[in-house]
């Protein structure tokens, strides 16, 4: 892309203007240029005498009366542009050259020098040298041809010939245009720009580039018709050209004829301006857009992009239309071209772009567009690494300041000027007051202009201006940022406290301790007398309040007033003001202590009617008094209203030396941060040393309501970033989780506005960042001397809650009946006591607990939470459980009743609701205790028992713990939007949810069992070293039996039956083991048995031991790791060919007589091998067939 | 949910009485700062447009790379009004389309401001600190952007 494009730019022959020779000053090579460029236009009338028809001239309707040459100079020349075959216009036609002789003595070096540089512009059909100044040894030297010498002369005849040379130029090229049209038209040439494909062509290809050449070289012709000045051939020749192309199909030279008629129809009726020619121009630019447009797409595979072809045309036509009246118009042909700034690869070009389109708005009276469009160029400038670029960036920059109101106090006072002059009309009274402004300006005044810009842009002249080395116009930017720029503080933001020595927390004591803001206790220990320690800090405002009265019934307008100091550390701000009559005023007076001291102000210094007096605080005292006391005939300030008695304590005032500064400021706005209930969001927070002192240490600590909800702070980053310099900056994040809303939040809530539930928190609920900070701890020699007190800056985390996702309420779902404990079990479990206990006991409440190991009992309960949704906007909710010893999350798939399964996550709309089902699984406890069942059980047991009550009580802390132990367990998270996520609080709702039923999800069932083979008959310690968690969470896969090992047909086979008792008690029990097919029937009632033996062993009768301790995970190993009698039991069995054991049933059963007997073989076969014996396979087999023996009774 | 937006009521006398940068973008202080050169560069253009058109709501008047500007103003042609205040605009930056929400939206603002604009303590043209101004401002955005 070039600069300055205008529609007309296409008639404009480029000249390159180039210094050769030695050096010359810039200043003088402007001088010399300007001396050039002044012959932009020349007449063709002019051109007469110099010009000579050699041929038949191509251009028949040269308007030789009024027609002329533009020319278009170019001072430093350019480099080719790829694209000059497709527009003349942007070849370099000539070449010219400026030297001052004075520097360069030997004329052939100049000569020679300026061949040099015009061998760069192949495409130049003239050069001229100009030589300036020359000496008389110079001029008495051989002329040479090619350097035309300027003799030293005045101005006037210098312009002379300087316009003459340029006409014999003009003159020449024009010669040079017409040889090269009229070869061009013979012979033809050959034209090609970057979009036609550099490599060989295919044969396909090389028609249509013949083709297309006709079309092509008239649109050249047509070129050069118009550099030629005769428009009326251009014309002729494009219309040519837009038909050739028009027929070929080529898309992009059709644009450009169709631009070159546009120029030549400009030029031609240039003077005067028409709608008709503008609607014109209008319509065949939109076409010359859409053209370039398609070419761009059809072109797009191809690595250049005439893109910028479609931006210029662009550019061109807002020029043309650049008026008020088609404002619209132009802004939105800008603004397309803005838009096209993304299809710029190169930088320069999207600089040039943007620097167009911000002159165009300027020229348009869009002064803000055009100082967006000017920063714009700046940031670009700024991405530049180098000075050049930083010092145009800050140039560019200054132009803005007007837009964004942050030039120097003087002009801004202008733009106020015009308002004044209104009221004066208005009013009409002679009043020249300054100060006396309607309110709307006063507004104006005090507001200024949109701060937070002009601060940007300030900053950004300050950087570009320290890049570019130029300290005036830093210093200057720094001054005025300055003035926009200062913090707004808070008292209690800049608090000072006073470092304790000893202590290496210092912070602790200081500041308000407890819950009060003020206690008088600690203030009135330290000071004792009434008068009151003020600190003040060098170099930070200060400000006093004074209360002015006007008892006067006229104006009093005070020119200025400030504090009068006589310490001489401290520099007073006059302000002026101005008191209508019978009133008072609070004014503030500033001032900057300077130096470390005592400051006593005892009064201000008034200028009010061109007196100066001053004024002493001391004698309104006694003012007051005597108007009290009726010696003075009036109170000013009863007679204005305010009629307190005003007695001042004068506080003794020190100054300290600088200490740092702090200002914290989250990033992001000051305005406070919207959260739903329970969301997660970090916010940052900078803080900036505004001071002049560095910060050595800090402390940041959490106060004020709602601690809890700031779950972490990013202690390290700051901590990292120490010491802060003056003007550092650290940025570092607080984790917030928002707080849940009371139920008395609710309901005001929704007194209020039932249809829209959102709540808006109250102030004062939200916590604070309480952050201590201390600069350098003194100089080291002088130690001991004073610590320089510390600060507190105060950071309220603005925390809004409000309203998310509500739990309506949550259930436990059964999946199915498990096993339960009725009371007749746990009866029975106490009489069981009794029997072990020895007495003889009798069982009569029979009760049988049937358990079916594949059936009822696999753990699984689910927890239904459902989901109300009352807010806005969509949530996202995403159910994990936190599992003990891993840390892997478990992602379990909440089901929605609406949507399919497959979604991992449950999104609930406003105003819906959804439920979302927990499993849980793993919350068994390891041991089933009955000391749960004891405050269930409590009509049993012995009332006033001390001891059970302990029990009870401690039962009753274990369960709740285990509740809370498992509720923490499972989480509800919840997303909403891009990043705003958290999670619910489901506790409550769970707990009571779960309260009922806790002993289903918690206790295991009484027994668990597992299967395996035996090998060879000896115990397995094969895989019964199962993860000991896992035992009681044991799910239905694993404990079917598998086998990977081939049980071959009429062989023994052993098996292996693990029983686990998981109460505390002996569960005595009776297994009948029965053989059933595959099918389920029995495999040894009919005649196709595929048993071998048919027996059943049934009617076992045993002990489980208990497991000693609950939640003993060793005991349990131990338990595993030796032969339980159990499985030596079954072990034995299995000798009986139990072919496929499908199922085992195992009945407990404590009633039945034979059973004893049963148990009696049984024990005593135990108590053999509990004492150590090893049986034989004869022994154990004669047991076990009396155990058969005594069971088929 | 628009992922980024930039809010400002602009006075009339072209300054922001309130801004508030709304949405859920990264926050980056570079970017809210050009959310607001463009806010303040749309000015010209919506000066222009506003004596065009009756229309309170004008859907992008202006736009910056994928950054639209809405604006709904209003203009109290009453006599009583005159001096007070006449002339505050709304405006909007956004990514978004969804027009009927950023209409809603700029309705609702505007019965909030009507509300600051009655409280006798707010000088008309100065800066709205109210929090709850601000608190509520936000959470509109949210609900509708």
């Amino acid at each position: 892309m070039e600069p300055g494009v205008s529609i007309e730019s296409g008639s404009a022959i480029r000249v390159a203007v180039l210094p050769v020779g030695g050096p010359i000053s810039p200043a003088r090579l402007r001088d010399y240029a300007a001396l050039v460029a002044r012959h932009a236009r020349v007449d063709l009338a002019s051109l007469r005498p110099y010009y000579s028809e050699h041929q038949k001239s191509p251009f028949a309707h040269q308007p030789w009366g009024g027609g002329c040459l533009r020319l278009k100079f170019v001072l430093g020349g350019c480099v080719p542009s790829p694209w000059e075959d497709f527009q003349s216009s942007r070849k370099v036609l000539a070449v010219v050259g400026i030297c001052h002789l004075p520097s360069s003595p030997d004329l052939g070096r100049v000569a020679a020098d300026f061949v040099d540089a015009a061998r760069s512009y192949p495409s130049a059909l003239a050069s001229r040298c100009f030589a300036f100044c020359p000496t008389d040894a110079q001029l008495v030297q051989k002329k040479r041809d090619n350097i035309i010498m300027f003799p030293p002369s005045d101005q006037q005849s210098l312009e002379l010939h300087m316009l003459t040379m340029i006409q014999d130029l003009s003159a020449s090229l024009l010669m040079e245009f017409e040889k090269w049209v009229l070869r061009a038209e013979s012979t033809g040439t050959i034209l090609k720009t970057p979009l036609d494909s550099q490599s060989s062509l295919g044969s396909e290809e090389v028609i249509k580039a013949k083709k297309r050449r006709l079309g092509r070289a008239q649109k050249i012709i047509g070129d050069y018709c118009l550099l030629a000045g005769s428009p009326a051939d251009a014309n002729a020749h494009y219309a040519t050209a837009i038909e050739l192309a028009r027929l070929t199909g080529d898309v992009f030279w059709h644009a450009g004829a169709l631009e070159g008629s546009v120029c030549a129809l400009v030029v031609d009726r240039m003077a005067e301006s028409d709608p008709v020619l503008e609607d014109e121009v209008k319509f065949r630019y939109y076409t010359i857009i859409q053209l370039y447009r398609r070419a761009t797409l059809q072109d797009n595979a191809q690595r250049v992009s005439p893109v910028s072809f479609e931006l210029e045309a662009a550019l061109k036509l807002a020029r043309y239309l650049c008026r008020r009246q088609c404002a619209k118009e132009v802004s939105d042909l800008l603004m397309g071209a803005a838009d096209g700034a993304k299809a710029l690869i190169d930088a320069s070009d999207r600089l040039i772009l943007y620097i167009e389109i911000a002159r165009l708005f300027g020229t348009l009276g869009y002064k803000r567009k055009a100082a967006f469009f000017s920063r714009q160029v700046a940031q670009l400038y700024l991405q530049q690494d180098n000075a050049y670029a930083a010092m145009s960036a800050m140039q560019v920059l200054t132009t803005t300041t007007t837009a964004y109101h942050v030039q120097s106090r003087k002009t801004s006072k202008m733009d106020h000027g015009l308002l004044k002059l209104y009221w004066l009309s208005l009013f009409d009274s002679g009043n020249t007051d300054p100060g006396k402004l309607h309110p709307q300006s006063v507004v104006s005044l005090f507001e200024s202009q949109w701060s937070t810009l002009q601060m940007v842009v300030l900053r950004e002249i300050l950087m570009s201006s320290i890049r570019a080395a130029d300290p005036l116009s830093s210093w200057s930017a720094a001054a005025r940022l300055l003035r926009l720029h200062s913090f707004p503080l808070h008292p209690s933001q800049r608090e000072i406290v006073k470092r304790n020595p000893n202590k290496k927390e210092w912070w602790t004591g200081g500041g308000p301790s407890g819950p009060f803001i003020y206690t008088p206790f600690t203030k009135g220990g330290t000071s004792g007398t009434s008068k009151q320690e003020v600190n003040w800090i060098v170099g930070e405002p200060v400000q006093v309040m004074v209360e002015l009265a006007n008892p006067c019934s006229f104006d009093l307008i005070v020119e200025s007033i400030y504090l009068s100091v006589h310490s001489g550390n401290f520099d007073a701000f006059p302000v002026s003001v101005n008191l209508p009559p019978n009133t008072s005023k609070l004014v503030l007076l500033s001032g900057i202590p300077t130096q470390v001291g005592q400051v006593s102000i005892p009064g201000c210094i008034v200028h009010c009617f061109g007196v100066i007096t001053e004024h002493l605080f001391k004698e309104v005292d006694c003012l007051l008094l005597g108007a009290a006391q009726g010696l003075v005939l009036s109170d000013p300030f009863r007679c204005c209203g305010s009629s307190k008695f005003k007695s001042v304590n004068f506080p003794s005032i020190s100054v300290v030396p600088p200490l740092p500064l702090l200002v914290a400021n989250v990033v992001g706005g000051d305005g406070s941060i919207l959260l739903y209930e329970g969301e997660i969001r970090d916010v940052l927070i900078t803080l900036t040393n505004a001071g002049t002192v560095p910060v050595e240490e800090a402390n940041v600590a959490l106060s004020g309501k709602n601690q809890d909800s700031v779950i972490s702070i990013a202690h390290s980053t700051w901590k990292s970033a120490l010491p802060i310099k003056p003007g550092g900056e650290v940025t570092f994040a607080v984790t917030l989780r928002a707080w849940h809303l009371s139920p008395t939040d609710l309901e005001a809530d929704g007194s209020r506005s039932p249809a829209n539930s959102r709540r808006i928190a109250r102030e004062g609920s939200n916590p604070f960042l309480d952050i201590h900070y201390a600069g350098p701890s003194g100089n080291s020699e002088s130690n001991d001397v004073s610590l320089p007190p510390g600060r507190r800056l105060v950071v309220p985390l603005n925390i809004c809650v409000v309203q998310g996702m509500r739990l309506v309420r949550a259930r436990l779902l059964s999946m199915e009946l498990p096993a339960r404990f009725t009371d007749a079990h746990l009866r029975s479990v106490s009489s069981k006591d009794n029997l072990s206990n020895g007495s003889d006991a009798i069982r009569n409440d029979i009760s049988l607990l049937k358990i079916d190991p594949y059936k009822g009992s696999w753990d699984l309960r689910l927890l239904e939470l459902e989901l109300f949704n009352p807010t806005d906007v969509v949530f996202d909710v995403d159910v994990s459980v936190h599992l003990d010893g891993t840390s892997v999350e478990q992602k379990i798939l909440p089901e929605d009743k609406t949507a399919s399964s497959a979604c991992h996550k449950t999104r609930i709309d406003r105003d819906y609701s959804a439920r979302v089902l927990i499993p849980l699984e793993h919350f068994k406890l390891p041991v089933l205790d009955t000391s749960f069942f004891v405050k269930e059980n409590g009509s049993d047991e012995p009332l006033g028992s001390r001891a059970a009550t302990l029990a009870e009580k401690n039962a009753k802390a274990e369960l709740n713990a285990s509740i809370n132990n498992l509720i923490s367990k499972i989480k509800v998270k919840w997303h909403s939007g891009r990043n705003s996520s958290g999670e619910l609080n489901i506790k409550d709702a769970i707990q009571t949810a779960l309260q009922a039923s806790i002993m289903d999800i918690l206790l295991p069932d009484p027994l668990t069992f597992s299967f395996r083979h035996a090998k060879d008959g000896t115990t397995a310690k094969t895989d019964s070293s199962k993860e000991p968690g896992d035992g009681s969470s044991r799910s239905a896969d694993e404990s079917v039996l598998r086998c990977k090992d081939p049980i071959f047909a009429n062989e023994m086979t052993h098996m292996e039956v693990q029983i686990r008792n998981n109460t505390k008690e002996t569960i005595q029990m009776n297994l009948s083991i029965s053989c059933k097919d595959v099918a389920g029937e029995n495999c040894f009632d009919e005649n196709s048995a595929t048993v071998l033996w048919a027996g059943v062993l049934s009617d076992i009768y045993l002990e489980v031991q208990p497991l000693q301790e609950p939640g003993n995970r060793l005991e349990e190993q131990e338990l595993q790791g030796k032969p339980s009698p159990v499985s030596e039991l079954l072990k034995c069995a299995g000798f009986y060919a139990l072919r496929k054991l499908q199922k085992v049933v195992i009945e407990i059963e404590r009633n039945e007589a034979r059973l004893e007997k049963i148990a009696n073989v049984a024990r005593a076969a135990l108590t053999r091998m509990n004492n150590g014996e090893t049986l034989s396979q004869e022994e154990m087999k004669s047991y076990l067939e009396e155990i058969i023996r005594l069971a088929s009774i | 949910m628009a992922s980024m937006a930039c809010f400002a009521i602009v006075s009339k006398n072209d300054i922001p009485i309130y801004e508030a940068e709304v949405g859920s973008a990264p926050k980056k202080e570079d970017l809210a700062y050009q959310h607001q050169f463009i806010l303040h560069a749309a000015l010209d253009v919506v000066q222009d447009l506003a004596w065009s058109t009756n229309a309170m709501f004008l859907k992008s008047v202006d736009r910056f790379n994928d950054l639209v500007v809405s604006v709904y103003f209003y203009l109290y042609n009453n006599i009583v009004f005159f001096n007070l205040m006449t002339h505050a605009r709304f405006m909007l930056l956004h990514d978004s389309r969804s027009e009927d929400g950023i209409k809603s939206f700029f309705q609702e603002v505007h019965e909030l401001y009507i509300k600051i604009f009655l409280n006798p303590l707010y000088l008309p043209g100065s800066r709205i600190t109210s929090s709850h101004f601000d608190t509520k401002v936000r959470a509109l955005a949210r609900r509708y952007l």
